[in-house]
């Protein structure tokens, strides 16, 4: 008859306890590591009266924001190298889109632009309304219209396209305002967009007046937007 | 009181010193821009378009170093050893960052410049867009800003403008000179909207072997009905294929481009399948790197866009 024999480890208790508490620890320290690693959390939510040029915009839209934003940057230099707003006639012989008219202009719904100056009487005119005579000879102004009133002493300049006519076409505006000094480039701009393509031009410029009527400001969804997205604020530079 | 012939030699002897400041001003400019990088400042490059344009914006006052070799295929490519001895001499970056050369990355990361190499994100201002005819309509970025002209002229200047920060005694200069690029690219595309606007875009639909050309059909007012790649270099399956061939029967597309300079198999047998007409565009990353580079593949590109408009005009039906 064979004998039997049963051998139990010295230590077998204390193995288990030092499996559990190694399994233990690798789990906690797994879950930690997930809850606690600093998340990429991207570029700020957008408010209500903001939209994104990534997935906001009418495909119409979209083509004229990107041609809107270099030329943007152009209009700006313009001014530091000239003192002066260019035209839409200037625009249009530096073939610049989407001013210049052309096969994309005429895709993206042959928008109209004009170019409005501050404290401009009309979208024709540059500086305050001309003076009349009174009756007694003294000079008095005009009573301003509503462009005068809403540009007047606001420092800024805006291009105010509308008219346009492709399926999904907005009216567009481009505003022109100085940022903080200390910057390398004082001029900023910021693109509004109003769903009606033939949105009255605003009688103020300030972001509050403009949300009040119907504009919204595009958000461009950009490379530094991406990077953010992807890789953290860190890496924006 | 002055004479009226004293102040006229005065004026002259003005004239003529103020011209004589100007050289020297542009000399002093370099000399700072010397002093600080050692020599010229050493831009390096990840992508074919971005020599092009970094060497149109610094002219012959910094040099331009590509990071990898000219012949590397930039999608999915791996780092080698010369790639981090140019990053170890780099005084600055110029990178795409939006997907299409992560590889870059690595290497600086691999050469210990991780925070000490200045990145200039090319495409930071650039407005993107999502890759149309995506499978299963995703919104993916695209990155490919550079097969374009109004996306390209906005990543000139962000690229002088970067230029400018990190080397001030030349940003004038880098910024004169990114202008009169953006002119001659705006000249170049403004010659093919001549010749677009002659012809009827309206049948005009086309499918892509890859995701590449979003921002050029954008600026011409065309869109992309599919593209056959899933993902950017990613082959399609059998069961992809299939649901794109009947996308391209449905959306009765005229046109596949495919790629010039990367041979892809399928693009044949597509052909076959749906008769539609191939053409080639260029992606601009591959061959020498040279400053006129950008401007010849993208002529080539806007004549071959032109050629397969023409086609889908006379032949509306398939025809």
């Amino acid at each position: 008859m064979p004998q039997v024999r049963i051998i139990l480890p010295l230590s077998g208790r204390l193995e288990s306890v030092v499996f559990f508490l190694a399994t233990f620890l690798l789990v906690a320290s797994t879950v930690g590591y997930v809850l606690l690693k600093p998340k990429n959390e991207g570029p700020p939510p957008l408010l209500s009266w903001q939209v994104s040029s990534f997935d906001g915009l009418s495909p119409v839209d979209q083509a004229i924001h990107s041609a809107l934003l270099p030329a943007a940057d152009e209009i700006i230099w313009s001014n530091n190298d000239t003192g002066t707003w260019p035209s839409i006639t200037d625009l249009q012989s530096t073939l610049l889109p989407p001013f210049y008219e052309d096969n994309f202009w005429k895709t993206n719904g042959e928008v109209k632009w004009k170019v409005i100056m501050p404290g401009a009487n009309s979208t024709a005119a540059v500086g305050p309304p001309p003076p009349s005579k009174t009756n007694n000879g003294l000079a008095a102004f005009v009573a301003p219209n509503a462009v005068y009133q809403g540009t007047l002493g606001q420092g800024t300049a805006s291009y105010y396209g509308s008219g346009g006519t492709a399926p999904g076409q907005s009216a567009y505006l481009i505003v022109i305002g100085h940022a903080h000094s200390g910057v390398y480039w004082i001029n900023q701009a910021t693109l509004w967009i109003h769903k009606n393509p033939n949105a009255p031009f605003p009688d103020i410029l300030k972001p509050e007046g403009l949300v009040a009527r119907g504009w919204r400001q595009i958000i461009p969804y950009n490379g530094a937007s991406e990077v953010e997205r992807v890789k953290g604020k860190d890496n924006v530079q | 009181m002055f004479s009226r012939k004293f102040t006229g030699v005065l004026s002259a002897l003005l004239a003529v010193v103020l011209i004589g400041l100007v050289p020297q001003s542009n000399a002093i400019a370099a000399d700072a821009a010397a002093a600080k990088f050692k020599g010229k400042m050493k831009v390096g490059i990840t992508l074919h378009p971005y020599y092009s344009f970094v060497a149109n914006i610094v002219g012959d006052r910094a040099e331009v170093i590509p990071l990898i070799d000219a012949e590397s295929n930039p999608h999915n490519y791996q780092p080698q050893p010369n790639d981090m001895k140019r990053a170890m001499t780099m005084d600055a970056l110029v990178v795409n960052g939006i997907g299409h050369d992560e590889w870059a990355f690595e290497i600086i990361k691999a050469a210990g410049r991780k925070g000490t190499l200045p990145l200039i994100y090319a495409n930071a201002s650039v407005a993107l867009i999502p890759i149309n005819g995506d499978q299963g309509n995703a919104k993916v970025v695209n990155p490919h800003t550079f097969v374009s002209t109004t996306a390209a002229i906005q990543q000139v200047f962000e690229i002088a403008r970067r230029l400018g920060e990190l080397d001030p005694a030349n940003a004038g200069y880098y910024r004169s000179n990114a202008t009169a690029y953006a002119t001659r690219i705006r000249r170049l595309r403004a010659d093919f909207m001549t010749r677009f606007a002659k012809l009827d875009l309206s049948s005009f639909r086309c499918a892509t072997m890859h995701a590449g050309y979003d921002y050029l059909m954008q600026e011409f007012g065309l869109s992309i009905s599919a593209v056959i790649e899933p993902r950017h270099g990613v082959t399609p399956t059998a069961r992809q294929l299939a649901n794109t061939i009947d996308e391209i029967k449905k959306a009765n597309v005229r046109v596949l481009f495919a790629e010039k300079y990367f041979a892809n198999g399928l693009a044949k047998p597509i052909e076959t399948a749906t008769g539609v007409k191939m053409y080639s565009l260029s992606h601009i990353t591959g061959g020498p790197y040279t400053a006129d580079k950008f401007e010849v593949e993208m002529r080539e590109n806007l004549d071959t866009l032109a050629e397969a408009i023409e086609y889908t005009a006379h032949n509306p039906k398939g025809n």
